[in-house]
């Protein structure tokens, strides 16, 4: 039984007029994006780790959508979500299946070891499907496919080294253009931001990799609070530029120093570490330490 | 098996799962006689760090699980501490626990709210709440929707655990802040009231919400709380380290469903493959030496899991073996007694974050100055919210050479072993009354009682 999702903005009203809660702000977010007739979402994971999602359930803004709650329930139809869908089995094989008008997130980098098998995300009937052949054939008919996280964006972490699984970037598979919200994980306001976008059909402009420049356009160095700040020569020193312990920073574009993480908390060189350049297609680069004139060799940390 | 039902994906958990059970009647009644978990994703996490500065072991370990990265991070920390023996400082100790138990807030309420609550109360008409199945929902409109704007103020709560533990790892999921020989981050006044607000918040929301929900739940489903019993033996690696020698979660195993605690030895730990799409020429081996390479297809084989044993036996792990082993909950081993115990553990571990945040000392440092070995082995066991785990690595001309990590997941959904004996949650299954076929909305109920994490077992053991 499904119902619309104006139909079941009638339901909220009703449901937090029960809970006695003022329901007069859902009209507004109702047009928040997509409207009722707008695409729904499908949103898959391959090779990852499940943080991209933990990291959308994060989402707080003073603005509308204001909360994962609130995106899922007013601003989009989120047909599937492996770690969400209340249903199982066939059932959401069948869902995904019909889907017709959508856009396409994706989460985690392809496998494509094993003809595919390294990946096999639901069976249709007594048919496995790989995940290759899902993202393959979705992206042929998604309005637009969104790379939320580095693995979809540029296979990540999961295709360093030897690739065992054969992991690849969405992008490589689909061979179609992808918008790439990178991030390990990405922050919750950049997906969220880039889907309303999406959703609304705005264009929105990338960088040659990919991302929105709104978003990945300045550097974190060049914007960092503790660039001026002298160097710190070894850990366990809070308020200092880290560049010289290995911190990426410098070559890695993302509003983290500016946006901070979690609500404005905090960000990783704020907590005294380094910047892991967890956006960039480089990412997991590996950490040299660059050792400074106040660096003695054999002596403290070692990145 | 001869009346087959598969359950391909298996929805709300994190990774992907496919789950075959045969179902028969026996006794006039439909249930499961026989069942099999599959992993069915291959990550070849095994060469990541193979070649990787020690250091790296860290951040990059984290990235096995997205929901669970914390363990990850500490005791990839504590692991390579142990190659060179290294001590931290207390604030360090301290800012691990209260950030690890943080995680587990946020795992646990996550995963009765979200992955859970929805095989026993209908959501909301619309996605992704639908489509839903609608087999055996016994909780009333009025009650689903009370435990539905839980769900959404769950929501909130765990945001709010993932900034608590953010004032202090910088952020979550993915926190920068653990390294050997501590913790980056300086503990400030200001940082630690910031903290106490949380958890003040977040303690009530488990005393007079998550608890309450889920016996609440539970007493609508009693059957469960007989159902998927499993093994009965449980295991614990010991978890929150208080810096006297114990732990607020001892380390221990019990047979059988005994009161009798038995001591962990690591050495009788063995990886068993055989169901498994891994080579067979290194069979039953320890983690310190696991050799894995992935053999796809393989005569017999049906997951991408190991099959981890203790002794030659499967175990479970988790909350409720936590639980058990701590002498904090015995009440019964079920589907409900899993869920009840997940819920008390988080009322223990909130009400414990003030104390923590008390014993921190003020702008003192949380890091010492260590450099692994060049050469040199280590391993470090701690907790996860789901359950034991460990990492074994070793470290050869100042890289890492070999590296093995067993979640629990591993142990909990693993597939059959060498002697035939079926993983934990396969055995749980067994018994399970199924009403509708094309809906077996019971299997789903043992199976995420578990809190299955299968992007943690993937992960493919040798890295």
């Amino acid at each position: 039984m499904l119902i619309t999702r104006r139909s079941f903005l009638k339901y909220c009203a009703a449901a937090s007029a029960a809970l006695g809660l003022d329901h007069s702000a859902l009209r507004a977010v109702e047009q928040a994006a997509g409207g009722p007739d707008g695409p729904s979402v499908l949103w898959l994971q391959g090779s990852g780790c499940s943080g991209c999602s933990i990291s959308f359930l994060n989402y707080i803004s003073p603005n509308d959508p204001k909360d994962a709650a609130d995106v899922l329930i007013r601003s989009v139809s989120l047909d599937y979500h492996p770690t969400l869908s209340a249903g199982a089995g066939q059932m959401v094989v069948d869902q995904v299946k019909k889907a017709d008008n959508f856009i396409l997130l994706v989460e985690g980098g392809v496998p494509t070891a094993f003809g595919g098998h390294a990946c096999v995300p639901w069976s249709d009937g007594d048919k496995e499907i790989t995940f290759e052949q899902a993202v393959r054939e979705l992206a042929s008919k998604a309005r637009q496919v969104v790379c939320v996280g580095t693995c979809a964006s540029y296979g990540g972490i999961n295709a360093i080294g030897e690739n065992p699984a054969g992991v690849k970037a969405v992008g490589v598979i689909t061979g179609g253009n992808t918008v790439n919200v990178p991030g390990c994980p990405p922050h919750p306001n950049w997906i969220v931001s880039t889907l309303v976008s999406v959703l609304q059909g705005k264009t929105i402009p990338v960088d040659d990799r990919g991302r929105p420049t709104s978003i990945y356009g300045r550097r974190i160095h060049d914007e960092c609070p503790f660039e001026d700040r002298g160097k710190a020569r070894s850990f366990g020193v809070n308020g200092r530029c880290m560049e010289e312990l290995g911190c990426q920073g410098p070559g890695t574009g993302a509003p983290c120093a500016r946006m901070k993480w979690n609500n404005g908390i905090n960000w990783c060189v704020q907590a005294g570490s380094i910047c892991l350049g967890c956006t960039e297609p480089s990412f997991p680069n590996p950490v040299e330490r660059r050792r400074g004139r106040g660096g003695g060799r054999g002596r403290g940390p070692r990145m | 098996m001869a009346n087959l039902l598969v359950v391909d994906p298996v929805t709300r958990l994190e990774g992907h799962l496919r789950v075959e059970v045969g179902v028969e009647t026996v006794g006039g009644v439909q249930q499961v006689v026989e069942a099999r978990l599959a992993g069915t994703s291959f990550r070849g996490f095994e060469r990541l760090l193979e070649g990787r500065a020690p250091a790296e072991a860290a951040h990059l370990t984290q990235r096995i699980c997205g929901v669970c990265s914390v363990p990850h991070g500490v005791v990839a920390s504590m692991a390579l501490e142990a190659t060179g023996g290294a001590q931290i400082p207390t604030n360090a100790r301290i800012l691990r626990n209260f950030v690890l138990a943080a995680n587990f807030l946020q795992s646990h309420i996550l995963h009765f709210y979200h992955l859970s609550l929805l095989d026993f109360a209908a959501g909301p008409d619309s996605p992704p709440w639908t489509p839903a199945w609608k087999a055996d929902l016994r909780i009333g409109p009025e009650d689903s929707a009370r435990l539905i704007e839980h769900y959404k103020q769950a929501l909130g709560i765990v945001r709010q655990v993932n900034e608590m533990a953010a004032i202090f790892a910088g952020r979550q999921p993915h926190s920068p802040a653990f390294i050997a020989g501590g913790f980056t981050q300086i503990p400030t006044r200001e940082a630690i009231e910031q903290a106490k607000v949380y958890v003040k918040a977040i303690a009530e929301f488990v005393r007079s919400l998550y608890i309450p929900d889920v016996d609440f739940v539970a007493n609508q489903y009693p059957e469960y709380g007989k159902l998927g019993r499993g093994t009965g033996n449980f295991m614990s690696f010991g978890v929150f380290d208080l810096g006297d020698r114990t732990s607020l979660f001892g380390p221990g195993r019990i047979s059988d469903g005994s009161t009798e605690i038995q001591p962990v030895d690591p050495q009788a730990i063995r990886e068993t493959v055989v169901r498994s799409w891994f080579e067979d020429s290194a069979p039953n081996r320890h983690p310190s030496e696991g050799v894995t390479q992935a053999a796809y297809p393989k005569e017999g084989a049906y997951s991408w899991l190991k099959a981890p044993r203790y002794d030659g036996r499967p175990y479970e792990t988790g909350p409720l073996a936590r639980m058990w082993i701590a002498g904090r909950y015995r009440t019964g081993i079920s589907v409900n007694d899993r869920h009840k115990a997940r819920a008390r553990e988080s009322l223990i571990l909130a009400e414990a974050l003030s104390g923590w945040l008390a014993g921190l000392e003020v702008g003192g440092t949380a890091y010492t100055a260590y450099t692994p070995p060049v050469d040199g082995t280590g391993a470090a066991l701690t907790e996860a919210p789901r359950g034991a785990l460990g990492h074994w690595l070793r470290i050869t001309g100042g890289k890492i050479a070999h590296y093995q990590i067993i979640t629990p997941t591993c142990w909990n959904a693993s597939p059959r072993d060498d002697a035939n004996q079926p993983g934990p949650i396969e055995q749980a299954l067994v018994g399970t009354p199924v009403q509708d076929r094309e809906h077996p909305v019971e299997v789903l109920r043992v199976v995420h009682a578990f809190d299955p994490c299968l992007a943690c077992a993937v992960h493919a053991l040798r890295i």
